[in-house]
């Protein structure tokens, strides 16, 4: 057992006093003096060219300060890559879905602004509209992007090995197709801004964001205003999910409505807008083929996919290859080859969502399940074969340093007593096993490092400053741990100055499961640091080598012998009296091969480590109804090392809850042409408390070489093993293998009713 | 999301209710509990000028009973009549269905009875935001002339998805219907008008003051079977609620109401009448009458409530026959008792 | 539109008001009284953030006129707590881990802290339903129940998950 002081315990979270009694700020909370309330007018059609917009009905009423188009716009293109810039906040040639941006109108209150929405006249020239990837790819089909030929936004082409060969020498080879629909994110929090601008001209703006600096620069780049006069602020974040990683339309244009009102400006979000405006998970159509010889071993795959990406490209890159690398992450493979295609629709834009495609992972996993049945071997037992361990290369020739994934599989089929119930469960029962792999934070472009400062503080508490933000995860916590277990410090001595563009250095963001492994490792440096400083004030007080004291409990001492302390309070007053300055700067940069890129060059090193998962779900079917009622879920992973049990267990029971319970048994979306029939709870069937599960959480520890104290991403790779383990229990359960996701109680009867037709 | 502008009011008692009613008709609208109501407004399904306020009307407040009848006040809390021994006795179907409603915190205080029954009719091409039903014409029951859930459809087809009106179907509920000229006394099957546009037969200058139900004897039972995607919050695709009498172990009358199919709940005579004369273990004869009910509510229904309609019809035989299965049980155990 | 009075009891205190009749509880609470701990996630009775007692009972603020509650006393969550401490709820869902991005943690205080009103001792069964028109996105549910459970002053619930604070072994 180490010697942690903070971290490796169970620590209830700094951020949570304020939560539950009412006083977080939330950005829909926040009031300034002259504040407007803004209100975005959007496209009640899915393709239209703009003809024109008359605004003079909505400038006369009373109580409105402004109205906003594309033509107070410089027209800047935003795209997370240089290649992939399609997007106008307020197009001003034409509109892409239903629900885009086409106008905006700050007012003195809510309900003006609503009347004012009615009052701008838009004349469209309505343009067929295209709502099915395949269809959008077919010949004579409307294009959404005219210079986007078949409407293929992205091509992720990736080979590696000898493919036909591996088929070849296969003992067994399979082809199936499987398909889901597209999936949301709702985030507790409706998305909200508010921005002000001050006399000096600098934008201060509050939105719900996982990462500041990544809503900085485009912010900057679409105002035209110095990157460093954009300052986001922090404010409490209910919720991401992989949702809010980019700059939304609603930042730029509540930005572009306070400055020219010259007044702070908020917009709220209705549901509906969260679900339509914001961003949705792709829906997917994917054939794997898979080959393997006589023990199970996959010798050969081939996977294509096509994505139905919606109006503009978002992450496109990334969310065509994610799936992909996380499956190859997952389970060994010598010759693979992989065809992604990100398809633009008239339908709401997709970026990148936690469970990163039911239809490719669930799929990767059912048709080893049927493999395995073929062979007339155990799911977990083809799934051992496969695992990947440590010290071998993905694919696409990522180092994997650390992996305990078979021991996931191991003590999850244990606690599970996976052996006892496996073929052997009462009819209509069922259990299925999930195993998948997620990367820890790999970086895009120059925001990929993060960088952190840290001050003691004359009262011997400490201040650290990292651009790491928290919405909702926990990563203000997992800084102060760090911090403090670094210092010597209590929880309660560090003050966080953390996710503000104008006070913290650069970090990535809290996406792609980075802000641990990157972020807190930036401030774990920072620390050391600063302690170092420390120590050295100390030594000559202590007349000890610096190397031999030890800074804990707020106190420094000899190595061997505390009863010598001096509180860290008056090493610091010492130092402040000789003139010292005890700080610390930390800086982590993920050792990644900069040559590989998303599409040109998808081989190399992509990030430092890899996650690992297994869950394995028990389930009972109604034959009558289809509905299915989950009984016990077991959830692994291999998260390197636990800063805070309480914590990763509450991100395994919400990947649960998101993956599972939700993503395989109710979310999907339904459309008329490109209106999403469910926008909002009512209708989007999220797990409620009756319907969850009893939930086991067993964290496995592999010790990451390059970890901060060996840990790396936590709960990710739950949400996508919880998917597949829940259909795949459902399919023991009935007996038959379902192939489009989630698995609703009509598509189960069907296939229920189908078995017994025979 | 704000609700539009309308003036309050507030009579303290019912006739000065009704007055109201009377002078402003169709530019009022009744608010009881608000659950069902608000929402329409938030939505601009609704604009109503005047919404008068039921909140000091204590005589449309509870359960009681007059002569041969349970009478319960229109303005009765849900959880109210699901906690009633009464209810609970006699009409366990009510209490079933009662207390399916939404989730907990809805039906604590806001929801009622009254209001749940008066329920409008619902449909996913319907009950959006303004924003989403923009830039398309309206349909029949937005005052238009179209059909987006059935092509082609000359009237509206929305669907009925109260929980508290199929029950109260089922066990021959009528209702009292007040206006500042005297009342109405109609059946549920009078108070529906089967029209998907106006659902139900309430005049604007009318208030829906009661409830009242025939009181049971020993021998009778019902049950109410709903399915829906979660234990809460949810309006189900599809209802049952049934109702049985039995003489000496034989069924001797049965009404079958299906819900979610139609405009209203439907009250399949056929199916009810198949079980006459069949003993109560006769579960061939359930399984029939429960095919019939499905084969006659299929017509019915169309794709607007959120499930596939070959489900949501399949689902209908499921529901009756295990709503008949636990009534035919629960007759017998009555029926045992008394003679014990 | 004119505003009229509103009387009530918020938090104890007694308030006099003029509102605008179209106004919901949630928009009083949160823009005229600032008592924005009372959060919006649907605004049409789904989500159970706008959760608050009203004489208490559990109600839903965005779906009940503030006119209807003319002469009544809500709670909010900002209610909950005494000078220097919290109530027995929050201290519990700070301990339990059963805050994530604490959206919906107000409204979920709310929920339960009505049922714990009512029922001292509930049943996991009971915890479930109290709140099952409380929606998080995060948690999956499993330390708010735990939460719940451990704040019930007046049983020893088998619900309760490992209670140990920093400075303890990890289980």
């Amino acid at each position: 057992m180490s010697d942690y002081a903070i971290i490796g315990k169970r620590m209830p979270r700094v951020d949570t006093p304020a939560k539950v009694t009412g006083e977080a700020r939330f950005t829909a909370d926040l009031k300034f003096p002259r504040m407007l309330v803004g209100k975005v007018l959007r496209s009640p059609l899915a393709h239209a060219r703009i003809l024109s917009i008359d605004a003079s009905r909505a400038l006369a009423l009373r109580g409105v300060k402004a109205v906003v188009t594309g033509q107070d716009t410089f027209g800047e293109k935003w795209g997370v890559f240089r290649y992939t810039q399609d997007q106008c906040f307020l197009p001003m040639d034409k509109v892409r879905y239903f629900g885009e941006e086409v106008a905006a109108v700050a007012a003195v209150d809510e309900d003006t602004a609503l009347e004012a929405l009615e009052l701008i006249k838009v004349d469209y020239e309505e343009l067929p509209a295209v709502f099915d990837p395949l269809e959008a790819m077919a010949p004579g089909a409307p294009l959404v992007h005219e210079n986007f030929p078949q409407n293929i936004n992205i091509h992720v082409r990736i080979e590696v090995g000898d493919v036909e060969g591996g088929f070849a020498a296969s003992h067994l080879v399979r082809e199936d197709t499987f398909t889901a629909a597209e999936e949301s994110y709702f985030q507790g929090e409706p998305y909200a801004v508010v921005a002000r601008f001050d006399l000096e001209g600098n934008l201060e703006i509050w939105m719900p964001n996982a990462g500041p600096h990544m809503k900085a620069k485009p912010l900057s780049n679409a105002l035209r205003i110095p990157l460093h006069k954009v300052h986001v602020r922090k404010v409490a974040i209910g919720g991401a999910f992989g949702g809010r990683s980019e700059i939304s339309p609603a930042d730029f244009i509540c930005a572009l409505l306070a400055q020219k009102t010259r007044r702070p400006v908020k917009i709220v979000y209705t549901r509906e807008e969260n679900t339509v405006c914001t961003r949705q998970g792709h829906s997917m159509i994917t054939t794997i083929k898979t080959g393997v010889d006589s023990s199970g071993r996959v010798l050969s795959r081939e996977v294509t996919c096509y994505m139905d990406g919606g109006a503009y490209s978002s992450t496109g890159p990334i969310a065509t290859s994610v799936p992909f690398l996380c499956m190859e992450q997952a389970y060994k493979m010598e010759n693979v080859r992989y065809n992604g295609f990100r398809i633009y629709t008239n339908k709401p834009i997709r970026g990148m969502i936690r469970v990163h495609g039911r239809a490719f992972a669930c799929g990767v996993d059912t048709q080893l399940d049927m493999i395995a049945q073929e062979l007339g071997m155990d799911p977990m037992d083809i799934r051992l074969v496969n695992a990947r361990e440590a010290g071998e290369y993905t694919p696409t020739k990522s180092f994997v340093a650390s992996c305990a994934m078979k021991e996931t599989i191991l003590k999850a089929a244990q606690k599970a007593r996976w052996k006892e119930k496996r073929g052997k469960l009462p009819k209509w029962r069922g259990i299925g096993i999930g195993c998948n792999s997620v990367q820890t934070g790999f970086p895009m472009g120059i925001r990929g490092g993060s960088q952190a400062i840290i001050k003691f503080n004359e009262d011997g508490g400490a201040t650290v400053i990292s651009g790491v933000v928290d919405n909702g995860q926990g990563n203000d916590n997992m800084l102060v741990q760090i911090a403090a277990e670094e210092l010597g410090l209590k929880p309660e001595d560090i003050q966080l100055v953390s996710a503000d563009t104008e006070l913290t250095p650069t970090d990535p963001g809290a996406y792609s499961q980075v802000s641990t492994f990157v972020g807190g490792q930036a401030v774990r440096l920072a620390a050391a640091q600063a302690r170092e400083k420390l120590l050295g004030i100390a030594s000559e007080m202590l007349e000890a080598r610096v190397e031999d004291l030890v800074a804990r409990d707020r106190m420094v001492f000899v190595k061997g012998s505390p009863q010598k302390a001096i509180p860290i309070q008056k090493v610091i007053r010492t130092g402040l009296s000789k003139g010292r300055v005890v700080t610390g700067e930390g800086s982590y940069w993920p050792k990644v091969d900069p040559r590989r890129e998303w599409v040109q060059n998808p081989y190399g090193q992509m990030c430092e480590a890899f996650s690992f998962g297994t869950t394995i779900a028990e389930v009972e079917v109604d034959p009558r109804t289809g509905k299915v009622k989950v009984l016990e879920v077991v959830a692994a992973q291999d998260v390197g090392f636990a800063l805070n049990p309480l914590v990763l267990e509450g991100q395994f029971e919400g990947a649960v809850a998101m993956g599972g319970q939700g993503g395989m048994l109710s979310e999907y979306h339904f459309w008329d042409k490109g209106r999403v029939m469910n926008p909002t709870q009512l209708e989007y069937k999220l797990p409620i408390a009756q319907d969850m599960p009893k939930i086991h959480c067993i964290i496995v520890e592999s010790h990451d070489p390059k970890g901060p104290y060996g840990a790396k991403e936590a709960g990710m790779s739950i949400a996508m093993s919880a998917a597949q383990a829940y259909s795949a229990a459902i399919c023991d359960a009935i007996g038959v293998y379902l192939k489009d996701y989630p698995l609703t109680p009509d598509k189960i009867l069907k296939a229920i009713k189908e078995k017994a037709r025979g | 999301m704000r609700l539009p502008r309308f003036q309050y009011l507030e009579p303290r008692e019912l006739e000065e209710a009704l007055e109201m009613r009377d002078l402003y008709g169709a530019r009022s609208a009744v608010l009881a509990g608000g659950t069902d109501l608000l929402v329409r407004m938030k939505q601009r399904l609704m604009g109503p000028a005047f919404l008068i306020s039921l909140r000091n009307l204590k005589e449309l407040v509870g359960i009681r009973m007059e002569g041969k009848e349970l009478v319960i006040g229109a303005g009765t809390p849900l959880q109210e009549v699901s906690r009633s021994p009464l209810v609970q006795h006699h009409f366990p179907a009510l209490a079933e269905a009662v207390q399916a409603v939404g989730a907990y915190s809805i039906q604590q205080v806001r929801g009622t009875i009254g209001g749940n029954l008066c329920q409008d009719t619902r449909c996913l091409f319907y009950n959006q935001s303004a924003f989403w039903r923009s830039g398309r014409q309206a349909c029949h029951k937005a005052g238009g002339k179209i059909c987006y859930a059935r092509e082609g459809s000359d009237r509206c087809r929305s669907t009925n998805q109260s929980d508290g009106a199929t029950a109260l179907m089922a066990l021959q509920a009528r209702v009292t219907l007040r206006n500042s000229q005297g009342h109405r006394d109609l059946s549920l099957e009078e108070l529906f008008t089967m029209k998907g546009e106006t659902p139900l037969d309430l005049a604007p200058n009318e208030i829906l003051t009661q409830i009242r139900l025939p009181m049971e004897r020993p021998g009778r039972a019902s049950t109410y079977e709903r399915i829906a995607y979660r234990s809460a919050i949810d309006f189900p695709v599809a209802s049952a609620a049934v109702w049985l009498e039995s003489e000496r172990g034989t069924v001797s009358k049965a009404r079958i109401a299906v819900g979610c199919m139609g405009n209203a709940p439907l009250l399949i005579l056929q199916a009810g009448e198949s079980l006459e004369g069949r003993p109560l273990e006769d579960t061939q004869a359930l399984a029939k009458a429960a095919r019939i009910a499905m084969d006659q509510a299929s017509a019915f229904a169309v794709e607007n409530v959120g499930a596939t309609v070959e489900y949501r019809v399949e689902m209908v035989s499921v529901l009756v026959e295990r709503a008949l299965h636990r009534a035919a049980a629960r007759a017998a155990e009555a029926k045992g008792k008394e003679h014990a | 539109m004119s505003r009229v009075p509103l009387s009530i009891k918020v938090n104890g205190e007694e308030l006099e008001l003029m509102v605008e009749p179209h106004w919901t509880l949630l928009e009083v609470l949160r823009e005229e009284l600032d008592l924005t701990g009372t959060k919006e996630g649907c605004g049409e009775g789904v989500c159970g953030a706008c959760t608050v007692l009203l004489e208490g009972e559990p109600i839903r603020a965005c779906l009940t006129l503030a006119l209807e509650v003319q002469g009544m006393s809500v709670t909010t969550v900002e209610g909950l707590a005494g000078e220097k401490t919290l109530d027995p709820l929050q201290e519990s869902f700070i301990r339990h881990g059963a805050v994530q991005c604490g959206f919906c943690t107000p409204g979920m205080i709310m929920a339960a802290k009505a049922l714990l009103l009512k029922n001292p001792c509930p049943q996991e069964e009971e915890i479930r339903r109290a709140i099952s028109g409380n929606i998080c996105r995060c948690t999956g549910y499993a330390k708010i129940v735990e939460a719940i459970a451990a704040a019930a002053p007046q049983c020893n619930s088998s619900i309760r998950g490992p209670l140990q604070g920093p400075g303890e072994e990890p289980t």
